[in-house]
């Protein structure tokens, strides 16, 4: 009984703040804003890691991952798409396991024996790496097929959220909807670089195997839900740090025609798209949106160039955003007070005339203090108000 | 006839046979290797280096820019009468921290600074504190690269600071971080001397700090 009052407590303040804020339904909350219209405060999306999950839970006295979410007001519900049904990955004796695209992975553990220990699927083999030919690259044996996928259960499973929750067809970190990504998996990180500098026809091989078949898998998830989806999401690292990875030339001689082609599926089925990248794109962003794109996610504050305030400014008229919390200095190593102060800037600048999603820019790291992960939330129902 | 400056040109646009065979010929001539280092390798990454300031150039060009040089390199170090390649700019022990697996910025900053005369100990990745201690001590390196791609493990940094601190060389090794979770806050935070955003930026830190 002790116990349920200290979590009661805990609760007390974001409980407060949402049956004063609230006069929809997340699902309308965020259709309003992707229609770049004002709701009653601005949509939250969430992404933490597992650990960092866990210790929510334990801290609020929730049980479920899905009461965690409903606590937190998150209003979209992500949907991972069909089954997998193909053949079984493969599991080798060194520890590693085949993906969807015959790229071996292992699982690597981080910060050992501390309390922010985590782990990641790391590529540790890439197959195409050492082929040098169109024709090798051709005759590959495990380029994937959309027949692996048992399409069936999607309308049901977004069906679920609804009428309540915005669903958001995301797939898996590891099978996004792409075209750069499952290249550097398949031919690894630098030799992709490499060709895209000095071996055209190779990569114009392998990125037309990743788009013929997110071209023909795609249109299957979106028939299969049945109107029961609400956003297309797919995702592909183009920013670094500092400026994109690679110019707005090579961006439009070998990428540009992909995603056209994959906004255009979406919206053929009535869906908005929101697209995933890391980093500084700023370069590629009038891009971006003349090829199809309605959402950016998932702003990045540190990175040159991504300030919510001046991207609102230049392009929130044709582009909404999600994003715009920093997982790299401020949530780790800020106080509570610099996270409110994060959450109110990025309201303040982008929340007129709808179009912003509350997001962090990454998943939220094993090591930010969980005082910061309640200041995070506290704030999106304080500052998130319209 | 090929000149020194064709060669930084070749360099920069990461043409690296045209590189190689104009380095040989440049030889030949009795250009020295240090010469041809300085005003053929190093002028051609800096150039690019400033390109890529300018969002001119990207992350390809750097990677078959700073390929190109170390190639070239490859065909000088037989040349090298006057004494080992770390007299002419210094050692750099390299290597992602431990935890960390991430080796796609660490491997280009090796490169560009191997091709820019460096001598380059590259340990890998998930490299403990006393690793990067002992091979410090080991070549008498003068700076010391880490890097680490997630906030968790760029704690390892500080960790390796410490433990060149209890070992008492400290004040004998420059101490460069990088790393998409990395900046000059952390860097101060940590005690590091110095931070690079990217390969060019390490470049121009690494040449201060042997000046």
């Amino acid at each position: 009984m002790k116990e349920e009052q200290i979590y009661k407590d805990r609760r007390y303040r974001i409980d407060e703040l949402r049956a004063k804020n609230e006069k929809m339904t997340a699902r309308e909350r965020t259709l309003k804003t992707i229609h770049f219209e004002e709701a009653d405060r601005i949509p939250i999306d969430n992404w933490m890691v597992p650990e960092i999950k866990k210790r929510c839970k334990e801290y609020w006295g929730l049980e479920s991952d899905e009461e965690l979410l409903a606590f937190l007001g998150v209003d979209i519900r992500d949907n991972y798409g069909p089954s997998y049904v193909g053949q079984e990955f493969k599991k080798f004796d060194d520890g590693t396991v085949a993906d969807l695209w015959g790229v071996r992975r292992k699982i690597v553990t981080y910060g050992k024996g501390t309390p922010h220990e985590g782990i990641f699927k790391e590529v540790a083999w890439s197959p195409l790496e050492h082929m040098t030919t169109v024709e090798e690259i051709n005759a590959y044996e495990l380029w994937p097929s959309p027949d692996w996928w048992d399409y069936s259960k999607v309308k049901q499973d977004c069906a679920a959220w609804h009428p309540e929750y915005f669903v958001l067809n995301k797939g898996d970190r590891l099978d996004r909807t792409a075209q750069l990504k499952p290249m550097m998996y398949l031919r690894g990180i630098e030799q992709t670089f490499i060709d895209l500098a000095e071996s055209p026809k190779i990569v114009e091989c392998i990125r037309d195997h990743i788009v013929n078949y997110f071209v023909e898998y795609n249109p299957r998830v979106f028939e299969a839900g049945a109107g029961e989806i609400d956003m297309f999401m797919m995702g592909d690292d183009m920013g670094g740090q500092r400026g994109p990875l690679i110019s707005l030339e090579m961006w439009r001689r070998y990428f540009r025609e992909g995603f056209r082609k994959y906004c255009d599926i979406a919206h053929s089925y009535g869906l908005k798209v929101m697209y995933h990248t890391c980093g500084d794109v700023y370069l590629l962003i009038p891009d971006f949106i003349d090829n199809g794109l309605d959402c950016l996610q998932s702003l990045q504050p540190q990175a040159t160039n991504m300030d919510i305030k001046r991207l609102k400014k230049e392009f929130g008229k044709n582009l909404s955003f999600q994003g715009g919390m920093d997982i790299q200095q401020v949530l780790p190593l800020g106080t509570p007070e610099d996270v409110k102060k994060m959450v109110r800037y990025a309201a303040d600048n982008a929340k007129t005339g709808g179009g912003y999603i509350f997001g962090t820019s990454h998943n939220i790291q094993a090591d930010t203090p969980m005082e910061n992960v309640v200041a995070l939330f506290e704030a999106y129902h304080e500052y998130g108000v319209y | 006839m090929g000149t020194l400056k064709e060669l930084a040109d070749y360099v920069e646009h990461g043409k690296r046979q045209e590189a190689k065979s104009l380095a040989q010929k440049l030889l030949g001539q009795n250009i020295s290797p240090d010469q041809i280092v300085k005003e053929g390798l190093i002028a051609g990454l800096n150039a690019l280096g400033e390109r890529f300031e300018r969002f001119e150039a990207f992350v390809p060009e750097l990677m078959v820019a700073g390929r190109a040089a170390k190639e070239v390199l490859d065909v000088l170090k037989p040349k090298m009468t006057q004494g080992p390649l770390h007299k002419i700019a210094g050692t750099v022990v390299i290597g992602t921290v431990e935890g960390d697996v991430h080796d796609v910025g660490k491997n280009i900053v090796a490169m560009v600074l191997e091709g820019g005369g460096f001598q380059v100990v590259d340990l890998g990745v998930d490299v403990p504190p006393a690793k990067f201690v002992k091979e410090v001590k080991y070549h008498e390196a003068q700076i010391l690269a880490l890097s680490a791609l997630y906030t968790p493990t760029r704690l390892a940094m500080k960790d390796t600071l410490q433990l060149l601190k209890d070992e008492g060389i400290r004040d004998k090794v420059k101490v460069m971080v990088g790393g998409a979770p990395i900046d000059q806050n952390f860097c101060d935070l940590i005690g590091a001397d110095g931070y690079a955003p990217d390969a060019p930026a390490a470049m121009k830190l690494a040449e201060r700090f042997v000046k």
